[in-house]
Formats: C-alpha cells, structure tokens, sequence
C-alpha cells in the first residue's frame, strides 16, 4: 500500500477531488461542494444583501458561475478563496443590477417610506416558506441545545473555533479517538432529529410539483 | 448504513480521514442517497453554528443548483478554448503595436529623406531670372518688403511695374480721402493761378 494512502485527506485536497470530479462532469460531486459552502456563501452575500430571498437567489447565480469557471480554477489558492471573490463580485453586481432597476421604477412616497421601515420583514417568500424556514432553524437551535454538553463543547470547538480533534482533544484533556466519536455523536444526533422535518419537507415540495 | 460509514463521513468532511478511505467514501457518496443526506445534514449543523445574523440557513443548494444548470443546460467552458483566446487576445495587441511602430518609423524616415533631398530654393532677382528661371521647378521670386497700391497683384507684375515705370508709388498707408483732397487743391491752384493770368 502507498504510504500516502495512509496519510490523512486535508479539507483542502478533499475539495480539490471534488472539484476534479466536476470537472469531469460528475453534477453529484458538484452537488456535495455545493452544500459543503452554500452557508459560507450565504454569509458573505448577507453583507452586501440583506433581503433573504435575494441572498438565497444569489448564492445560486454564485455557484452557477462556480459551474461555469471550474477550468480555471487552479488550485493556487483555496476553493473558498476563488468562491469568496465570486460571491463578493456577483452581490455587487446583484446591486448594481437592482439599483437600475429602482432607478427605473416609480414609487409612490407613502410606499418608498413603509418600504424602507420593513427592512428587516421585507421578501418575497410564500407564508409557507417562511414558516418552514423559520421551522427549520427553530428545530437545529432546539436539537443543538439539548445535545449533552461534551458533545455540545466538541462540536462547537470544532465548527465555530475551528479546531483539530488534536486541537480539541488537547483543550477537552481527552484521547483523540474520543473527540472523533464526540463530534460524530453530535452531528449524529442533530441528523436524527432533523429527519422527520426534512422528509416532511420534502414531501410538501413533492406535493407542490 | 453503518455507523461507521457515517462516522467517516464526519471525519471525511473535517478533513481527519485517510487518502484511500476518503477517495473511497467520495465515490460512494455520489451514488448513495442515503450518504448524501448525512453528508448535507452533517454540513446543515456546521451551516447553522457558523450562520452570521443576516444570513438564511441555507440547506440543500445543491439540488436546486444542478437542476437549474440541468434546465438551462450550462456548459462548462472549455479551459483550453479560454488559453487559446486569450493568447490570441494577446498575440493581436502585439501585432497592433507593432504595426503602428513600423507605420511612425516609416513615416518619420520618409520626412527626414524628403527634408535631405529637397535643394535650397533659387531666388529670382531680375525680371529676365523671372521670365527664365535658373530652375523652374524650383524658382522663388524674392519679394522686397515694399508698399504698393496694388497690394493683391502677384508680386511678378509688382516687379515688373517698379522696374518699367517710374511713377512713384504711393504707399498704401496714405489716407485716400487725403489724398484725394490734396489732388483737388493742387487742381484748384492750378485753375486760379489759370484764372489770374
């Protein structure tokens, strides 16, 4: 056996054979990268937008434009580095773009003023939606709560502060091995409560189509 | 699915997973649904510790992306086409360069050979130079700073006024009504002196 074999796939190396992957057309490689950023690039566009439906349209038109410049993507710098400046120049052309369009567009005072106050209530989603967003989020903050509290310190240590598990291990006085059972218990856990919502979820969405 | 196949996804997606296994566990999440929600649901934990205020809670992106590239059939670009155009790109700046360097330098060169080969004029100064150049194609007539009271006539007829007549020349700065009225008391006089005799 290589004696590389052995040695462990770094985050970023794991995105590279991703990213290889895509390359060679294999959309469900595409689909885990996807998935593995679509929060880190929600949260960048949330700087420049703040309207959520609008962050959640462009963060698709981002990885859409990821799609397209795959090829260049070298692997100089990180695949969150080569995102990030995508997600930055795309939510600035999103504004630009929208700034014509209200340039373009009358309002009434009465509507520029109320509209102005409800920033912070202002999108386009259905009821349904928002309820089942806000369901959503009320279900991950509640499971996340309720995870005991060395399951709840290893999996914060490791997805806020971003440690490693030797990192961890370190800080929480315990063997390593303890730490990778700590963090998959937690994620474990979080999924099984999150079962029930999501296949729910996605029966609805069935229903809609 | 195991246990363990989910443990090593949440080791594969924190990077503490070995090389074999992970290339391993890479090519059966692609074809197996029940990985891939682990593997989404693993990463909606992450998204919801790390969602800054104004964010959404993002969850499954991916799906809804892949069917939009499906629905508008987005291509990839091809990398070598992209090399290609711009060597082209870069190649066609070069020959535009080029060309307007060689177009000044043939210009400037030119200028400076028909500067070189041009002789000095030859200036007539008699009337028969004027009629008989030394070389015609080449002659000047010397003009002599001089007033006239023809001052829109070519300057060989201005010579050849001064040298066949001799009648003075008024210059063109004298006053014409003045002029005028010198003449008519200079006739007056003459026709009173005509008169007294």
């Amino acid at each position: 056996m290589n004696p590389s074999d052995q040695e462990k796939m770094s985050e970023k190396t794991l995105d590279a054979e991703l990213v290889e992957q895509a390359k060679a057309g294999r959309m469900a490689a595409f689909e885990l990268l996807v998935n593995r950023y679509q929060q880190k690039v929600a949260n960048v566009i949330a700087k420049f937008i703040k309207d959520r439906h609008e962050i959640q349209d462009v963060a698709q038109e981002v990885f859409i434009k990821v799609f397209r410049a795959l090829p260049n993507f070298r692997g100089d710098s990180s695949f969150y580095t080569w995102i990030y400046r995508i997600a930055v120049n795309t939510s600035k052309n999103h504004l630009v773009a929208k700034s014509r369009r209200i340039q373009n567009t009358q309002v009434e005072f009465e509507d520029a003023e109320s509209f102005a106050i409800n920033e912070d209530y202002r999108n386009l989603d259905t009821p349904d939606a928002v309820y089942s967003r806000g369901e959503l989020e009320q279900t991950m903050s509640k499971a996340i709560a309720q995870l005991p509290e060395d399951l709840k310190q290893a999996i914060v240590l490791r997805e806020v502060d971003g440690l490693s598990y030797e990192e961890i291990a370190a800080q929480m006085d315990c063997p390593i091995g303890t730490v990778r059972s700590r963090i998959f218990r937690a994620r474990d856990a979080i999924d099984q409560a999150m079962q029930p919502l999501l296949s729910e979820e996605s029966t609805r969405k069935q229903h809609v189509r | 699915m195991s246990d363990k196949s989910k443990q090593n996804i949440s080791e594969l997606m924190d990077g503490e997973l070995t090389n074999d296994c992970s290339r391993f566990l890479l090519k059966r999440l692609q074809s197996d649904d029940t990985l891939q929600s682990s593997w989404n649901n693993y990463h909606m934990l992450r998204s919801c510790l790390q969602q800054e205020h104004d964010a959404p809670l993002m969850h499954n992106l991916g799906a809804s992306v892949i069917s939009q590239i499906a629905s508008d059939s987005v291509v990839i670009e091809p990398v070598q086409e992209r090399r290609f155009n711009g060597w082209m790109k870069s190649l066609a700046g070069s020959a535009i360069a080029a060309s307007v360097a060689l177009v000044a330098v043939l210009t400037f060169n030119q200028t400076r050979v028909e500067n070189s080969i041009e002789p000095l004029p030859v200036y007539a100064k008699t009337s028969e130079q004027l009629v008989n150049p030394p070389n015609a194609a080449m002659v000047r007539v010397e003009q002599p700073t001089r007033y006239t009271r023809f001052p829109t006539l070519t300057p060989q007829i201005q010579t050849y006024l001064s040298e066949s007549n001799n009648q003075p020349q008024i210059p063109v700065y004298y006053n014409a009504e003045y002029a005028n009225k010198i003449i008519i008391q200079t006739r007056q006089r003459a026709r009173q002196n005509t008169a007294e005799e």
